[in-house]
C-alpha cells in the first residue's frame, strides 16, 4: 500500500516549513505514521522539533508517530553509491573522483530530484508509513525534476557516455579506438578542459551509472505517485503577494504537468472582520500610522482571497500567530491540527484530530 | 527609515565600488525588489547599469511594463537593461562571439552528445554565469559595444546563490587545464578584488530569516575575502509599532472589544518584528544597514521605487 502523500509548494518566505513541521506533528496525534522530509529547516525549527536532522530519518522526541529526515545531497549520494556499488576498490576510486564531489555540489542546487528520489527511498525503507509530509525548495523549481529526469536519462543513454566509457575500458588515451567523429569530440574537449579532467569525467560515468540508473527509478517513481488520487499538493500562499501570483504560477507549471494542486492554503491572514470595523470608526491622529497599515493590509488580503479564489478548488485560510512562539512546539501542533481539519474532509483516509 | 552610521558619502555613490554588486538573500526576502530598486537609483544618477537575473523567468521586466527579458540586453529605464542568464545563449556568446570559433561551436558543441552533457554537467552553467559577468566588465565593450558602469546580480534564490561563489575554487580543485583554467582564474581574480566585486544581503524582520542572515553574512565575507557593502531590512515595521507597550488609544477606540482585541493583538505582532529588527542590527558588524518601510498591498513598480528613495537618502 503507498501512503498518503502531502507536498507544501510555494514561493519563499510563506511558511511552509513550520506548516509542514506542524501538519507532521498534527497528522501523528490522530493516530498515523508519519514521515517528514524538510529541505532547509532553520536552527529555531529543528529546537522546536527537538532534535537535530539528518539525511537519514530520525525518531522526534515527544512525538513517537514521527520521523524527520532532510534532503543531504552528499550524504544521499555516498548512501546510494554504496547501496548499488559492491566493488570497494571502485567505490574509493569514486569517492576520490573530482566529478562524484562536483555531483554532490550540483545536487545540492537540485534539491527538486534528490527530493523525489527520497521520499521513494524513504516507503522502500518503512513499508508500514502512512503518511509522508514533504516541505520542498521555494517556487517553481522545486518541481523541476517532473521535467529535467528526461535530460538526465538521455545523457546516460547518449553517445558522449559510451565514447567516455570506451576510453576507460581501453585504457586508450590516445584516443585512437574512437571513430573520426568521436576523436574529435572528445578531442575538442580534452582541448577546452584538459585531458586530465576528460578521463576523470569518463571514469566517473563508468562508475556512477548504476546508482545513477537507480535514483532516476525511483525519481519516475515519484513522478507516478505525484499523480496518485491520494496525493495532495498544497500550494502556500502568503496574503501579501499581489495578484496571489507566486501560488498561480506554481499551479500553472503543475497543470503542465497534468496535476492539480488539492488546496491552496493562505497563511498568516489578519482577521478579515476588521476591515469592516476600521472603515466605520473614528481614528485618534497618534494611531494613523498603524491604522493605515492594518487597513492597506487586510486589502491586500482580501485581493489575494479573491484571486485565488477565481481557480482554486479549495481555500484554506490560516491565521497569523505571534512570530515570536510560532515556532515553538505547542503552536505547531495548534498551526498543524487547523490544517488537518481543514484538509480532512478531502483527502481519503485522512483522520484529523479532534 | 535610515539609520545614519559613521560613513558620510551616498550608499554606492557615483564612481564608487564594487563594479559588480552581487544580491544575496533566501527566496521571498525581496531580492529583485532590491536589485531593481539599486539599479534604478544608479541609473537617476546617470551611471549605465545592468542587472543581470538568473531565474526561469524575468520578474523585473514585467515590473517596468516590458515583456519577460531573455538573454538579451533590454532597457526597461532610461539608463537601466536588464539580461537574463541562459547557458545555451553563454556559450553560443563564448564561442562564437569572443572566441570566434563558430566551426567548433557547432560541430562539438551543439553536437547533441555535447550538448547533452553541458546541460547537466556539475557547475557549468554557474562557470559561465561568472565568466559572463567577468566578459562584462572587461571586453564587452570592445567586442559587443556593450558599456555598463555597474551590473547588479540578482542572484539565485538556492542555497542563498552564495554557492556561486564557490565555484572557481571547486573547478580550480578539479584539477582543470587548457582554457577553462585560464577562464577560472580571471573569474576567482575578479571575485575577490573588492573595486570589482561587493555584495549586499536582504534581509527581513523575522526570527528565521534574521538567523539565516547572520549565518550568511560571514559565508559570504569568507568566499569574497571582504565584508557585503550593506545589510538591507525589507518590510521594516520599525516605524509603525515604535512603542514597547500597548498604545493607549487602543483602548479608547470606538470598535468592539472584538476588534479591539484583534487590532491589539496585530499590534503585539509588528512591535515583536521591530524587536526583531532591532536585534538583527545589535548582531550585524556591518557598517552600512538600510531598513526598507513595508509597504503591503502596493503594486512591484511603487515598492522599487520607494524602495529606491529609501536608498537615495542612505549614507
Amino acid at each position: 500500500m503507498t501512503p498518503r502523500l502531502h507536498v507544501l509548494l510555494g514561493a519563499g518566505g510563506v511558511g511552509k516549513t513550520t506548516l509542514a513541521a506542524g501538519y507532521a506533528l498534527a497528522l501523528s496525534t490522530a493516530g498515523h505514521r508519519v514521515g517528514l522530509l524538510g529541505i532547509d529547516p532553520s536552527r529555531r525549527l529543528q529546537d522546536a522539533l527537538g532534535v537535530e536532522l539528518a539525511d537519514l530519518d530520525t525518531q522526534i522526541p515527544g512525538a513517537r508517530a514521527v520521523r524527520a529526515a532532510i534532503v543531504q545531497p552528499h550524504q544521499a549520494l555516498q548512501r546510494w553509491v554504496r547501496e548499488a556499488c559492491t566493488d570497494r576498490g571502485a567505490l574509493d576510486r569514486l569517492e576520490q573522483n573530482p566529478f562524484f564531489t562536483a555531483l554532490g555540489d550540483r545536487l545540492a542546487t537540485a534539491t527538486d530530484v534528490l527530493a523525489a528520489a527520497r521520499i521513494v527511498e524513504w516507503v522502500e525503507r518503512d513499508p508500514a508509513l502512512t503518511d509522508l509530509v514533504v516541505d520542498t525548495a521555494p517556487g517553481v523549481s522545486a518541481i523541476d525534476f517532473l521535467r529535467s529526469p528526461r535530460h538526465i536519462e538521455a545523457l546516460v543513454k547518449s553517445r558522449l557516455i559510451r565514447w567516455l566509457r570506451a576510453i576507460v575500458r581501453t585504457g586508450d588515451e590516445q584516443l585512437g579506438g574512437l571513430r573520426v567523429g568521436a576523436r574529435r569530440v572528445v578531442g575538442a574537449l580534452a582541448g577546452i578542459a584538459g585531458a586530465r579532467m576528460v578521463g576523470d569525467l569518463a571514469d566517473f560515468f563508468v562508475l556512477v551509472r548504476a546508482p545513477l540508473e537507480r535514483m532516476l527509478a525511483r525519481v519516475e517513481r515519484a513522478r507516478q505517485w505525484l499523480q496518485h488520487a491520494d496525493t495532495s499538493l498544497l500550494l502556500v500562499t502568503s496574503p501579501r503577494d499581489t495578484g496571489a501570483v507566486g501560488a498561480a504560477e506554481l499551479a500553472s507549471a503543475l497543470r503542465a504537468e497534468g496535476l492539480a494542486p488539492r488546496a491552496v492554503i493562505v497563511n498568516r491572514m489578519w482577521p478579515p472582520e476588521l476591515a469592516a470595523e476600521l472603515a466605520s470608526i473614528a481614528i485618534p491622529s497618534n494611531a494613523d500610522a498603524f491604522i493605515a497599515y492594518a487597513r492597506a493590509q487586510l486589502e491586500a488580503q482580501a485581493a489575494v482571497l479573491a484571486a485565488v479564489e477565481t481557480w482554486a478548488p479549495m481555500i484554506v485560510a490560516l491565521p497569523s500567530r505571534p512570530i515570536l512562539i510560532e515556532a515553538r512546539r505547542p503552536a505547531l501542533v495548534e498551526l498543524g491540527l487547523a490544517l488537518s481539519r481543514a484538509l480532512s474532509p478531502a483527502i481519503p483516509g485522512l483522520r484529523s484530530a479532534s | 527609515m535610515v539609520e545614519t552610521v559613521q560613513n558620510p558619502t551616498p550608499f554606492l555613490a557615483k564612481g564608487a565600488a564594487p563594479r559588480i554588486l552581487f544580491v544575496f538573500g533566501k527566496g521571498g526576502v525581496g531580492r529583485s525588489t532590491v536589485a531593481a530598486a539599486v539599479g534604478l537609483l544608479l541609473a537617476e544618477r546617470g551611471e549605465r547599469v545592468l542587472i543581470v537575473e538568473w531565474a526561469v523567468a524575468d520578474t523585473i521586466g514585467p515590473w517596468f511594463g516590458a515583456v519577460p527579458v531573455g538573454p538579451t540586453y533590454v532597457e526597461i529605464a532610461p539608463r537601466l537593461d536588464v539580461t537574463n542568464f541562459a547557458l545555451d545563449e553563454a556559450l553560443r556568446a563564448y564561442f562564437v562571439d569572443h572566441l570566434r570559433v563558430e566551426l567548433i561551436y557547432r560541430r562539438v558543441i551543439r553536437a547533441r552528445p555535447v550538448a547533452r552533457l553541458l546541460d547537466v554537467a556539475p557547475g557549468l552553467a554557474e562557470m559561465f554565469f561568472l565568466g559572463q559577468l567577468w566578459w562584462l566588465t572587461t571586453l564587452a565593450e570592445r567586442e559587443a559595444q556593450l558599456h555598463f558602469d555597474r551590473i547588479i546580480v540578482d542572484a539565485p534564490a538556492t542555497g542563498h546563490g552564495v554557492s556561486l561563489l564557490d565555484l572557481p575554487s571547486t573547478v580550480g580543485a578539479m584539477g582543470t587545464a587548457g582554457l577553462l583554467a585560464v577562464e577560472t582564474r580571471r573569474v576567482a581574480d575578479m571575485l575577490a578584488d573588492p573595486a570589482q566585486t561587493g555584495a549586499v544581503v536582504v534581509s527581513l524582520p523575522e526570527p528565521l530569516v534574521v538567523d539565516e542572515t547572520l549565518e550568511l553574512m560571514p559565508r559570504v565575507t569568507a568566499r569574497l575575502g571582504h565584508p557585503p557593502v550593506a545589510v538591507i531590512i525589507n518590510r521594516s515595521v520599525a516605524a509603525i509599532a515604535t512603542d514597547d507597550t500597548r498604545p493607549a488609544w487602543l483602548d479608547t477606540l470606538a470598535a468592539s472589544a472584538h476588534a479591539r482585541a484583534a487590532l491589539g493583538s496585530m499590534h503585539d505582532e509588528l512591535r515583536a518584528h521591530a524587536s526583531i529588527e532591532r536585534e538583527l542590527r545589535s548582531r550585524l558588524e556591518v557598517g552600512t544597514v538600510i531598513s526598507v518601510a513595508d509597504q503591503p498591498g502596493r503594486a512591484p513598480l511603487d515598492v522599487v521605487r520607494a524602495t529606491a528613495r529609501t536608498f537615495a537618502e542612505a549614507r
